[in-house]
């Protein structure tokens, strides 16, 4: 017996034109204001566009090793955070004894503010990098702890027991069904979780670090140059564009099985 | 067959495949199963046909081993499926209602799962996994999500992974009750035929009379909850002739209760 087989792959959606063009007309729109500010206000308060374009051009490229520096610190931190809060989620999707005990300590973390984890990183580690790893990583962890936990609980129930009726051990239901089901789930995490990581190593970087962008933004900010600062910002609004880009290349490669839908 | 059971140390060869005896499930207060015993010999066919309530679902999970009765026995090749849930590996494989496809996987890949499972080396995983498409007549859909296939072929990759692991014993719970008629048919006469061929001891769970008398060797009707009301042995003359078929349906329809 042969079943003939009908297939048209469905066209990926595509943005309308109007939509394709407007983060472009909102930067040129924000240059103009910031031209229009410029003339009715100070310098030092608002630079004109072309200042802020020197500083980027003049003072941030030749920094490029403060720049990988602060990038390294997110990828280091940002990749051990997945690996520990996976499995804390993991441990508490699949462990139901010990769901109750890592929740709360996951739900006590979220509550202690990310100033705190900063100054407590100041007092505990006396390294730099340690303080910058360390707070990053029990901000971002329970992101990731509670979403793989959240993921567990909606997996479907045929699924787990179309798997267990081939009898399987942990380790082959956690293999071929936990991690594919909650993989989903963990790039919608990082794509969340990557700006606001970003946000807080430069917060962290400007209290307990003296290299990255973080301290380079403290020093413009000692000398008064709000030109540099606003270079600053141009710059980590571009990097987190370029970063959720690439969590979304990489989530289309290899979550390609999923289904394009369109909600009329 | 044999290689599979060899691999199961613990399997007994002489007992029947499936058998139940004098078992009671309760849930709570709420009576599942009361007394119920039955036997599956190796290599027959038996439809296990109730109305809702009739504690199908149950006992299927009885003999998976998902469930530990009340009180009674369960054994499926003389093991006790719950007690010793692992001697099982390769003995048992189900057919669902739904077709419980892995979404992240090929249909391919869908079919390879069990035989991963069971750690078949890869070469001979995929070698069986596409031997298996093909003999369900999908072997032009093995790169093809089950998002991209119909009902009908999803069911049949599903019954291809089953069947993949080369099993003595084949569970089906209701696989056809979601399917069109014309494709229930169809693929109800593909996989009798492959059952029948691979000599599989099978227990069809259905509540479709139409479905139990062409499948089975055998029909047992149980009413709620899981009393036996009637064992009957299906003949190629209740299959074929139209005037015997419907004196068989309409009798076990009245033993069902249903008024058609």
């Amino acid at each position: 017996m042969t079943i003939e087989v009908m297939q048209e792959k469905p066209a990926l959606p595509r943005l309308p034109k109007h939509e394709r063009y407007a983060g472009i007309i909102t930067a040129v729109a924000i240059v103009i204001l910031l031209q229009i500010a410029s003339m009715v206000a100070p310098h030092y308060i608002a630079p004109p566009p072309a200042d802020i374009l020197s500083s980027l051009w003049n003072k941030l490229l030749p920094l490029y090793g403060d720049m990988l520096l602060t990038l390294g610190r997110l990828a280091l931190a940002l990749g051990c955070a997945m690996l520990v809060g996976t499995g804390l989620g993991l441990v508490m999707g699949m462990f139901p004894t010990a769901r109750p005990y890592v929740r709360s300590v996951v739900v006590i973390d979220t509550g202690i503010p990310a100033l705190s984890w900063m100054l407590i990183a100041v007092f505990w580690f006396r390294m730099p990098e340690l303080r910058i790893f360390f707070i990053l990583l029990v901000i971002v962890i329970p992101f990731y702890a509670l979403g793989v936990a959240d993921a567990i609980r909606a997996m479907p129930k045929d699924l787990l027991e179309m798997c267990e009726s081939f009898r399987p051990n942990r380790w082959q239901v956690l293999r071929y069904l936990i991690f594919p089901h909650v993989l989903p789930y963990i790039f919608a995490t990082t794509r969340s979780v990557i700006g606001y990581a970003t946000r807080m190593i430069i917060f962290a970087e400007l209290i307990a670090a003296t290299a990255g962008i973080g301290a380079q933004m403290g020093l413009a900010q000692a000398n008064f140059d709000i030109a540099t600062i606003l270079a600053w910002t141009i710059l980590l609004v571009g990097l987190n564009i370029v970063l959720q880009q690439l969590v979304t290349w990489v989530e289309q490669y290899m979550l390609s099985y999923r289904q394009a839908i369109e909600v009329r | 067959m044999q290689t599979a059971l060899m691999k199961t140390a613990m399997v007994q060869t002489d007992l029947p495949a499936i058998q139940l005896q004098q078992v009671g499930v309760t849930f709570g207060d709420v009576v599942a199963i009361q007394n119920l015993s039955f036997a599956v010999e190796r290599g027959e066919i038996v439809s296990f046909l109730g109305r809702t309530g009739a504690g199908k679902s149950t006992a299927l999970n009885l003999i998976m081993g998902n469930l530990a009765p009340t009180r009674g026995e369960v054994r499926v090749m003389g093991i006790d499926p719950k007690a010793e849930f692992q001697q099982l590996r390769r003995v048992i494989a189900v057919g669902f209602q739904t077709d419980r496809l892995m979404p992240w996987r090929t249909a391919l890949e869908n079919v390879e799962l069990g035989l991963q499972i069971l750690h078949e080396e890869k070469t001979a995983t995929r070698k069986k996994a596409t031997e298996w498409l093909a003999r369900v007549g999908l072997e032009r859909a093995a790169n093809l999500y089950p998002h991209e296939l119909s009902g009908g072929m999803r069911q049949r990759v599903s019954l291809a992974r089953a069947l993949a692991i080369d099993p003595e014993i084949l569970l089906l719970d209701e696989c056809f009750s979601q399917l069109d008629h014309v494709t229930s048919q169809v693929l109800r006469a593909d996989i009798s035929r492959l059952i029948r061929e691979l000599r599989k001891t099978c227990l069809f769970v259905t509540h479709r009379i139409d479905d139990a008398i062409e499948m089975a060797d055998r029909i047992l009707v149980f009413g709620a909850p899981a009393k036996l009301l009637l064992e009957h042995h299906p003949t190629e003359a209740d299959r074929n002739d139209p005037a015997a078929f419907k004196v068989l349906h309409d009798l076990i329809a009245e033993k069902l209760g249903i008024v058609e």
